[in-house]
């Protein structure tokens, strides 16, 4: 198989080879005819047979040639056709005066020389026909079908046949072939008529391509004019007239020229209308892969109001962005001055029309608009809207009546649906990055809150303690902590801040601080609870709040001291009474009141323990958690959940009260943190 | 969560209508906050329907208690079931706070 480069290399030298014998044997030929008188016999069959080789050699060099040509640059092509070979015509055509003057002078050199310019004349023909020939079937079979494709691969060899009676030295204008030809030249006529290509040209383009294309078809009848004349000069050797191939591939190359350049004349009038679909489809594009490209929304505003004053070929416009129902102007207004908005949008706000397509296309018979004394006589209102948000609106004026006829509308219609499309992808994508971000803060939150409360409790002879923490999906505000006071006190805290997520843990760890910071000075629960508030009214924000409740526990006293802030009541069990009850105390939740009466609306109570009695402690998160019937679980549950299991080891007692929670409330969902701690008393050790 | 207000004289009674959690909260916070609030002496908020209130919605009353006592506006909660009333009386706010047991009797506290 040969390549490429080796094919084209070959038929070049062929094509010399053919055409320097051609040449040669005319010379002969003329040499022979005028010292016998009489031409050679043979010679018709040779020199066919090198007028198909020739033929054959650079039809097939440019069809390999045509294969380079891809894209859609049309001027490009017709360019390469005129520059390479449509020009030739005119070079040969100089070449034939310019015999014509010489063949006056010397006359008998005459002969000799009409035969070189007729063969020149005749390969520069070939090239152009051949180079004319491929290029067209570029742009023939531009936006091709397959039974394009076959009708022009049957035209190729259909074509490529008449060579035959070249070969065989048949007359092509014998009553037999002529029918045949006669069909082919239908078949030309046919394959001329596909032209799509010359749609896709802009009005400028048109033009420049009527200028080529002109050029080009004075180049095909230069060359038939010149072989028609010198068609029957008795000195000429050989005739290529008489080449049935040659008339019609400059057939088909005058024709295709000749439709091209009829179908570009006519339709310049009508390719504004195509350019103006072709760049609104253009603009759609720009607008629907803004997302990709990562712009912004006012980029996307951009885009849509310069391709809406070309789509409808306004004369002025501007366009409003709505935040928070206040209207703003987005951008420079296009050809209007601020006091013409603002007089023509109040007579709009009279009009009563702000989510609504509004289109006036005569404001001059409205006598409001007739007032205003402005040069636009149409308008068209339309805002930028999905079902649930309001996003701008885009006003367009022209200047003549009717100016928005329906068609218009539509496009215009589908750009802003195509804007709200965007916009909303858009603002989806940054929520969801949003959300990214804050589920990632909400994790260090937990992790903070986590690492804020004590994991540990320590483990004495005189006291037992269980712990349970359960926080809801999103970060809870429950907290607690203790604190060794000295070897026989220990101050514990619980607590709950109001509000979820980080600024709930913020509180928490700024409570923790408060705790820890205070407790070192071992105060009672009472003054505690005075200066934690004090502290907090500082650097809580004014809709939070933090419920609270201390307690001291002396174990060599037997007792505890404790405070309760707004915090749910402790739950008791005495063994001596073998009583189960709550403390109902009073007490503020801390962060409510933010001066020193505060310090009114804190008790503290002292209360002596047996052995044996048992402390609930727990957050709201417990006795509000509720079941799918809404029912809260309730302290009456709670106390009778103690009344039955005040026996049993803290971490017994615990786990029963968190089971029956968990068969209560039946789902997995938590609404609220759960914080729950069981301190059972026992007693002392040796 | 649903809000309604009816104006009579100087005094609008508020209707807390559902659950008032962390995003109903942010509504109560608007209605509270509206300047025209200001204008009234008397605000009576029914409870009837309240069925829940979460620590959000307890904190946005308590954002605004500082304000219209200043301003002596006498905010009365009434109408309140014993569950959403414990809330308030763990807190402690049923001392800070007016909360009676029906209409009429807040409008007899209101015009005290």
């Amino acid at each position: 198989m040969l390549n490429n480069k080796n094919a084209k290399t070959l038929l070049v030298i062929s094509a010399i080879v053919s055409w320097i014998l051609l040449l040669s044997s005319a010379l002969l030929g003329a040499a022979t005819v005028r010292q016998t008188g009489t031409p050679s016999a043979i010679l018709p069959y040779t020199n066919n047979f090198l007028i198909v080789a020739f033929i054959v050699s650079v039809f097939f060099y440019q069809r390999i040639q045509s294969e380079n040509l891809k894209g859609i640059d049309f001027i490009g092509y017709l360019w390469n056709l005129f520059s390479k070979a449509g020009i030739t015509a005119y070079l040969g055509i100089g070449l034939y005066l310019g015999y014509l003057l010489t063949a006056d002078s010397a006359e008998s050199d005459a002969t000799v020389l009409l035969q070189v310019v007729y063969q020149v004349n005749f390969g520069l023909m070939v090239f152009f026909l051949a180079k004319a020939f491929y290029i067209w079937r570029q742009l023939l079979l531009y936006h091709k079908n397959k039974f394009l494709q076959i009708a022009w691969d049957w035209f190729e060899v259909l074509l490529f046949s008449t060579l035959l009676l070249t070969v065989l030295n048949f007359d092509y204008s014998s009553y037999i072939f002529l029918p045949l030809l006669a069909l082919l030249s239908f078949y030309i006529l046919f394959l001329c008529t596909n032209l799509k290509w010359v749609a896709y040209l802009t009005f400028n383009k048109k033009g420049r391509s009527l200028v080529l294309l002109g050029a080009i078809l004075v180049s095909c009848y230069i060359y038939a004019r010149f072989f028609y004349d010198l068609s029957d000069r008795p000195e000429l050797q050989i005739d290529y007239f008489n080449v049935g191939f040659l008339l019609l591939a400059m057939l088909f190359v005058g024709l295709y020229s000749l439709f091209a350049f009829l179908v570009a004349l006519f339709s310049l009038p009508t390719s504004s209308v195509f350019e103006q679909k072709s760049e609104d489809l253009l603009n759609f594009q720009r607008l629907s892969q803004s997302i990709q490209q990562g712009q912004s929304e006012a980029q996307v505003y951009e885009t849509l109001f310069e391709s809406t004053i070309k789509a409808s070929d306004a004369s002025a416009a501007w366009f409003e962005t709505i935040k928070n129902s206040a209207t703003q102007l987005a951008f420079e207004p296009f050809n209007i001055s601020q006091e013409e908005i603002d007089s023509i949008k109040q007579l709009l706000v009279a009009h009563n029309i702000q989510s609504v397509d509004y289109i006036n296309n005569n404001l001059d018979r409205n006598a409001g608009f007739h007032d205003l004394g402005i040069p636009w006589k149409s308008l068209i209102m339309l805002p930028i809207h999905s079902k649930k948000h309001q996003f701008g609106m885009l006003y367009l004026l022209k200047d003549i009546e009717q100016g928005f006829d329906r068609e218009t509308i539509n496009v215009l219609k589908t750009f802003t649906n195509q804007t709200v499309l965007t916009i909303e992808n858009l603002r989806l994508i940054a929520e969801s990055l949003q959300n990214e971000r804050y589920k990632e803060e909400l994790k260090i939150a937990s992790q903070v809150q986590d690492s804020l409360i004590p994991k540990s409790f320590p483990s004495d002879s005189w006291f037992e303690i269980s712990t349970h923490a359960l926080a809801a999906k999103e970060v809870g505000g429950d907290f607690y902590d203790f604190l060794q006071l000295s070897e026989s006190r220990i101050a514990i805290i619980i607590g709950d801040v109001s509000g979820k997520g980080i600024s709930a843990a913020f509180h928490m760890a700024q409570m923790k601080g408060i705790f820890h910071g205070l407790m070192q000075q071992d105060m009672a629960p009472s003054e505690f609870m005075k200066q934690a508030n004090s502290a907090l009214s500082r650097c809580l924000e004014k809709t939070s709040f933090i419920t609270s409740a201390l307690y001291i526990i002396d174990y060599r006293m037997k007792g505890f001291m404790f405070a309760r802030a707004g915090h749910c009541h402790t739950l008791y069990y005495n063994s001596m009474t073998e009583d189960t009850f709550y403390f109902q105390t009073d007490g503020l939740g801390l962060g409510i009141i933010r001066d020193k009466s505060y310090a009114n609306h804190i008790r503290e109570m002292y209360y002596d323990y047996n052995p044996g009695d048992v402390m609930v402690v727990y957050t709201d998160g417990i006795v509000e958690a509720r079941n799918t019937a809404n029912d809260e679980y309730g302290e009456d549950r709670l106390l009778y959940m103690l009344t039955q299991t005040y026996h049993l080891e803290a971490e017994d007692i615990k786990c029963a009260i968190i089971n029956d929670l968990e068969d209560f409330t039946g789902t997995d969902i938590l609404y609220d943190d759960q914080t729950l701690l069981v301190i059972k008393f026992k007693q002392t050790q040796p | 969560m649903k809000i309604t207000n009816e104006i009579k004289d100087n005094t609008i009674v508020m209707t807390l209508d559902g659950e008032l959690d962390a995003s109903s909260s942010v509504l109560l916070d608007e209605e509270l906050s509206d300047p025209e609030i200001m204008k009234y002496s008397k605000i009576l908020v029914d409870c009837e329907k309240l069925n829940y209130i979460s620590s959000a919605g307890l904190g946005v009353f308590i954002s605004h208690l500082q304000r219209f006592e200043d301003a002596q506006i006498k905010l009365i909660f009434f109408n309140m079931q014993d569950k959403v009333r414990n809330v308030f009386e763990i807190l402690g706010l049923d001392l800070l706070m007016t909360i009676v047991s029906n209409y009429e009797e807040a409008m007899t506290i209101a015009d005290e």
